[in-house]
């Protein structure tokens, strides 16, 4: 399986898709739903197929003013990785 | 305030090509005269979105027996629901399943009976299984998302890992394996569908190791055979805490079996509005939260987990559906369990009860589920 790089470009997988507005905003897939907390959000939110991981990183970096881009980034991967276990994210 | 329903399950027939002997219709199924209108069940929809509801389930039956089911998940996804068809695969083609994905269909779960040809067939009571591998490739290239779902029993459990292998081949994301629960049809058979406790042992065995191989490329749910569990099931996540029911005919159910429940009334949505049934009828508050509950269930602490488990399963065995769930070991009626499963494990073991297969004389083993009349 292919690990996630710099250019892999996320994306929900099939079945999976957002619900509700706001902060109500809840990803929907089969046989479940998860609420995120905001800063989930704002990293499945860029996982749109088009943006590679690393400008999903460095837009995280400028949305939060982080001072450590580096512990971004893998909370970034360990979160993707774990949701891609659970076939809700393809990269 | 009770809590919002994320799941709606709409049985919009009773009607099926398939007579499954495990079916969890109730053994008084719906008359096809009595069903909903599309418009009722558009009414439904806009007002179960209202409620919150997230999910919609279009089963049956077979919900492909419907004429109007592409209209229907086209209302459900335009009332921001996301759609799953469960569905024997009977009744669909190349154009209805364009149709459907064009309609907004989230999601297609097809079952299977076994992965071999005869038993399948027989279990089904139908000749359905090589149809439905013809469908499954039409299914994987649609894009929909796609769940094989297997039921198991004492009668196929035993090759669970060829039947792992023929999902595997049909390239869903996601594989259900259901020990099928004692309920409607599948309550009337439980005497040749329970499995042993052997068979389940290695079931449990068989599925976790397949869950390990196969991570990040099939998720794979169990529904776990809760006879033969410490504690029982969240039956439906809570008594109308999660989900709720609707059958063909309009009533409002907490769960599949509800109705078993001697002494309850439903509501029906043809004559009320669904928050109103939800949040205030009597069915939905008669076992919803902690009021009801006797001991053991009143004081343990599993009682936010499993709820005291299923009311249906403790009317059905208990006779009482306000005593805690038989199947909990701590439940004084759990006795009732063991007897069951003490008979059945003897019998199966002394060969008088050996999964057999289709037999080549017809024999009266089961019941198959008729068609609504």
């Amino acid at each position: 399986m292919a690990e996630l790089e710099d250019a892999s470009q996320p994306r929900l997988a099939a079945g999976c898709r957002w619900a509700g507005e706001g902060a109500n905003r809840t990803l929907v897939y089969p046989e479940g739903a998860l609420r995120l907390q905001e800063t989930a959000r704002a990293i499945l939110e860029r996982c749109d197929g088009q943006r590679s991981f690393a400008q999903i990183v460095q837009e995280l970096v400028a949305a939060y003013n982080a001072s450590d881009p580096e512990k971004i980034r893998q909370d970034a991967s360990a979160f993707l990785e774990r949701l891609r276990q659970k076939r809700l994210v393809d990269f | 305030m009770p809590e919002t329903p994320l799941a709606l399950i709409a049985e919009i027939t009773h009607r099926c090509p398939l007579h499954c002997v495990y079916c969890s219709n109730p053994l008084q199924m719906a008359s096809p005269s009595s069903e909903l209108t599309t418009q009722d069940w558009e009414r439904v929809f806009e007002q179960s979105a209202k409620l919150g509801t997230l999910h919609v389930h279009l089963t049956g039956g077979e919900p492909l027996a419907r004429e109007d089911v592409t209209e229907l998940v086209k209302s459900a996804h335009d009332h921001g629901l996301y759609t799953n068809l469960i569905t024997s695969g009977i009744g669909l083609s190349e154009a209805r399943l364009d149709a459907l994905v064009k309609a907004g269909l989230d999601h297609i779960q097809l079952s299977f009976q076994d992965s071999r040809e005869a038993p399948a067939n027989w279990i089904a009571g139908t000749r359905a299984h090589a149809l439905k591998l013809e469908l499954a490739p039409l299914i994987r290239r649609s894009g929909v998302a796609f769940t094989v779902n297997m039921v198991v029993h004492r009668q196929n459990v035993d090759h669970l890992e060829e039947m792992i292998a023929l999902a595997e081949s049909l390239q869903p994301e996601r594989l259900e394996i259901a020990h099928t629960q004692y309920y409607g049809w599948a309550w009337k058979n439980l005497e040749q569908l329970l499995p042993t406790r052997e068979q389940v042992r290695e079931s449990l065995e068989k599925i976790s190791a397949a869950q390990k191989r196969l991570q990040g490329r099939i998720r794979i749910d169990a529904v776990v055979p809760d006879y033969y569990a410490r504690y029982p099931k969240a039956c439906m996540g809570g008594w109308g805490r999660r989900q709720l029911l609707i059958d063909p005919s309009g009533t409002v159910l907490p769960c599949h079996a509800a109705r078993v429940i001697p002494g309850l009334g439903f509501e029906n949505v043809r004559q009320s509005p669904l928050d109103w049934i939800w949040r205030e009828s009597e069915s939905f508050q008669k076992f919803r939260g902690e009021s009801w509950m006797p001991e053991p269930c009143r004081s343990c602490d599993r009682r936010t987990e499993d709820f005291g488990g299923c009311r249906c399963q403790a009317f059905m065995i208990a006779g009482d559906a306000a005593s805690t769930d038989p199947v909990c070991s701590l439940a004084p009626t759990r006795g009732l369990v063991e007897e069951k499963l003490s008979q059945i494990n003897a019998a199966v073991i002394s060969g008088k009860k050996t999964p057999q297969g289709p037999p080549l004389e017809q024999e009266n083993l089961w019941v198959y589920r008729p068609q609504p009349k």
